[in-house]
């Protein structure tokens, strides 16, 4: 017999010949040590093609992009980016706020102070929060930082307010803008989210039960209460209610080289905007206030310390307004520390409330240091 | 089950299969694939069903080849695009990624009626359904396949020992 040709070779081992030939040539590999080698390299070639076939089987999807897979960009890039941002704005306000600081100490005025204009606030603070929404899209830093200081004041509002339905109004509205800062900072809200927006949720609750709590009314004999310690740099801030509706502002100079900023009516900024047609935002940017740089300092409070600044512009106005006088009393105690206390009542009666305080903090240390 | 049903369960994953390997694209292989099935909708009988579908298909990729170059380059050029982004199925390592693209030279590198009579009988095609598909005389199949791999063997060892002197080059 012939030596069977490769092609005869690969037939017969695919199967492909017919029963009678197929044994001949295998009767034939056999015998022929020649045709074995072939029949052998043959079967290689079989068994390395199908290898490498298999290795085209790994081919990619999308040479036909029916719609281009969009990248997804990872949560953690929009925080970095919103909190870059925010600490682009807050840097923003001190450097602009710094070149036209003329004034070493503000004005300082309790919150209190202006918790006494109630009536005026229902009307204004829906509109102040109304500008919370806008906050997500934040494109300037400017606008951020205004959008945030009427979000601040406007969440104040609650506590000063003594209107309960005005109160659950505004409540939604806070919460409504707390969700907006959330779904920012969840989201893409690069202007505003990162920073406060995380705050705002812790802040907002306590302010808003404190608010409640400031609405019962029939509280009037307590003595004096804390209801509020906002947080400054360089100086320790103490919010006491007097009587429900009547609170003064102790402030603890810490480092003496700081100014004695104090926390402000928070009310102010509503009253300011509808005296003057401005916003609390613009009184914000158009004033030289301390807080305002010392919310730059700190990101986490920035809201908190906007909110407060926005008041110690607008406080002329307030106070024409309303024809009611801050007064302000400091001393030293025993430590060397400079203490302020400022409320919109008589001297007299703030030397009575230095006193009680004096009193409280005293039985308080010696609670601490038996 | 109606016949398409039992022709698509039967026969597409051979189908897609021995289309991947002669586009290099599975996606486009599927398209391809379907239309084939789309195609066997319109036939009232078919005598020898996979010869016909694989005949079909290739007939497919070849007309739409010669029809639409131009949406070919686009693709390619979609493709090259698209190739960074791409996620690579999870196996895909570089050296996998090699053999694949060392593969597809050396198949690329045989004559037409060789390669798709090598890839038709990687899908289980016998010589009688090879030649049907690809109108060649059922003796002439078994030279063509013994061809086909011999060559395919060859350009990729070829590939692969340049492949070795090239990284040999780039480490001395």
């Amino acid at each position: 017999m012939q030596h069977p040709d490769e092609g005869t070779i690969h037939s017969w081992l695919d199967g492909a010949l017919s029963a009678d030939e197929a044994a001949r040539i295998e009767a034939h590999v056999q015998e022929c040590s020649q045709c074995a080698v072939a029949v052998a390299e043959a079967r290689g070639f079989i068994a390395a093609s199908s290898r490498i076939l298999t290795a085209l089987d790994n081919a990619p999807r999308g040479v036909i992009p029916v719609t281009a897979p969009k990248k997804r960009i990872d949560p953690m890039v929009w925080r970095v980016a919103a909190t870059v941002l925010v600490v682009a704005a807050g840097t923003f306000v001190v450097v602009r706020d710094r070149g036209s600081d003329e004034q070493p100490t503000s004005v300082t005025a309790g919150r209190g102070i202006l918790l006494e204009k109630r009536a005026s606030l229902p009307e204004q603070a829906p509109s102040a929060i109304g500008q919370a929404p806008s906050v997500g899209d934040a494109a300037a830093p400017k606008a951020a930082a205004s959008k945030a200081l009427a979000i601040g004041t406007a969440r104040k509002t609650v506590v000063s307010d003594s209107s309960s339905d005005v109160a659950s109004r505004d409540s939604k509205a806070i919460a409504s803008a707390g969700v907006m800062m959330r779904a920012g900072q969840r989201a893409a809200g690069p202007g505003y989210a990162g920073g406060p927006a995380p705050t705002a949720p812790t802040l907002v609750a306590p302010l808003g039960v404190t608010g409640a709590l400031t609405m019962d009314a029939a509280r009037a004999s307590e003595p004096l209460k804390v209801i509020g310690t906002p947080q400054r740099i360089g100086v320790k801030v103490t919010l006491y209610e007097v009587v429900p509706g009547d609170t003064v502002t102790l402030t603890e100079q810490v480092p003496p080289s700081l100014t004695s900023t104090v926390v402000a009516g928070t009310a102010a900024a509503p009253i300011e905007r509808q005296a003057s047609g401005k916003s609390a935002g613009a009184s914000s940017k158009a004033g030289a206030n301390p807080p305002a740089m010392a919310a730059a300092r700190n990101q986490k409070r920035v809201d908190e310390a906007l909110s407060a600044s926005a008041p110690s512009a607008a406080l002329p106005t307030a106070q024409n307004s309303l024809g009611n006088t801050v007064n302000t009393i400091s001393w030293n105690d025993s430590a060397g520390n400079t203490l302020t206390l400022t409320g919109r009542m008589s001297k007299a009666r703030l030397q009575e409330i230095k006193i009680r305080i004096e009193r409280e903090r005293a039985a308080a240390a010696a609670k601490k240091n038996p | 089950m109606t016949d398409v049903e039992r022709l698509f369960r039967t026969y597409n994953a051979a189908l897609v299969r021995y289309l991947t390997r002669r586009l290099g694209d599975r996606d486009w292989a599927e398209e391809v694939a379907q239309e084939t099935f789309v195609r066997a909708l319109r036939q009232t009988s078919i005598q020898n069903e996979r010869a016909w579908l694989f005949a079909v298909a290739t007939n497919l990729v070849r007309d739409e080849a010669r029809k639409d170059m131009r949406r070919r380059k686009h693709l390619a050029l979609l493709a090259e695009e698209e190739r960074d982004e791409m996620v690579e199925p999870e196996e895909t390592t570089l050296e996998r990624a090699q053999e694949a693209a060392m593969a597809r030279k050396a198949i690329d590198a045989l004559a037409e009626k060789d390669r798709l009579a090598l890839l038709m009988r990687e899908e289980g095609l016998d010589y009688n359904e090879i030649a049907e598909a690809l109108q060649l005389s059922p003796g002439s199949v078994g030279t063509t396949l013994s061809r086909a791999r011999r060559r395919l063997v060859e350009s990729y060892e070829a590939l692969q020992k340049s492949q070795e002197e090239r990284e040999k080059n780039a480490a001395s």
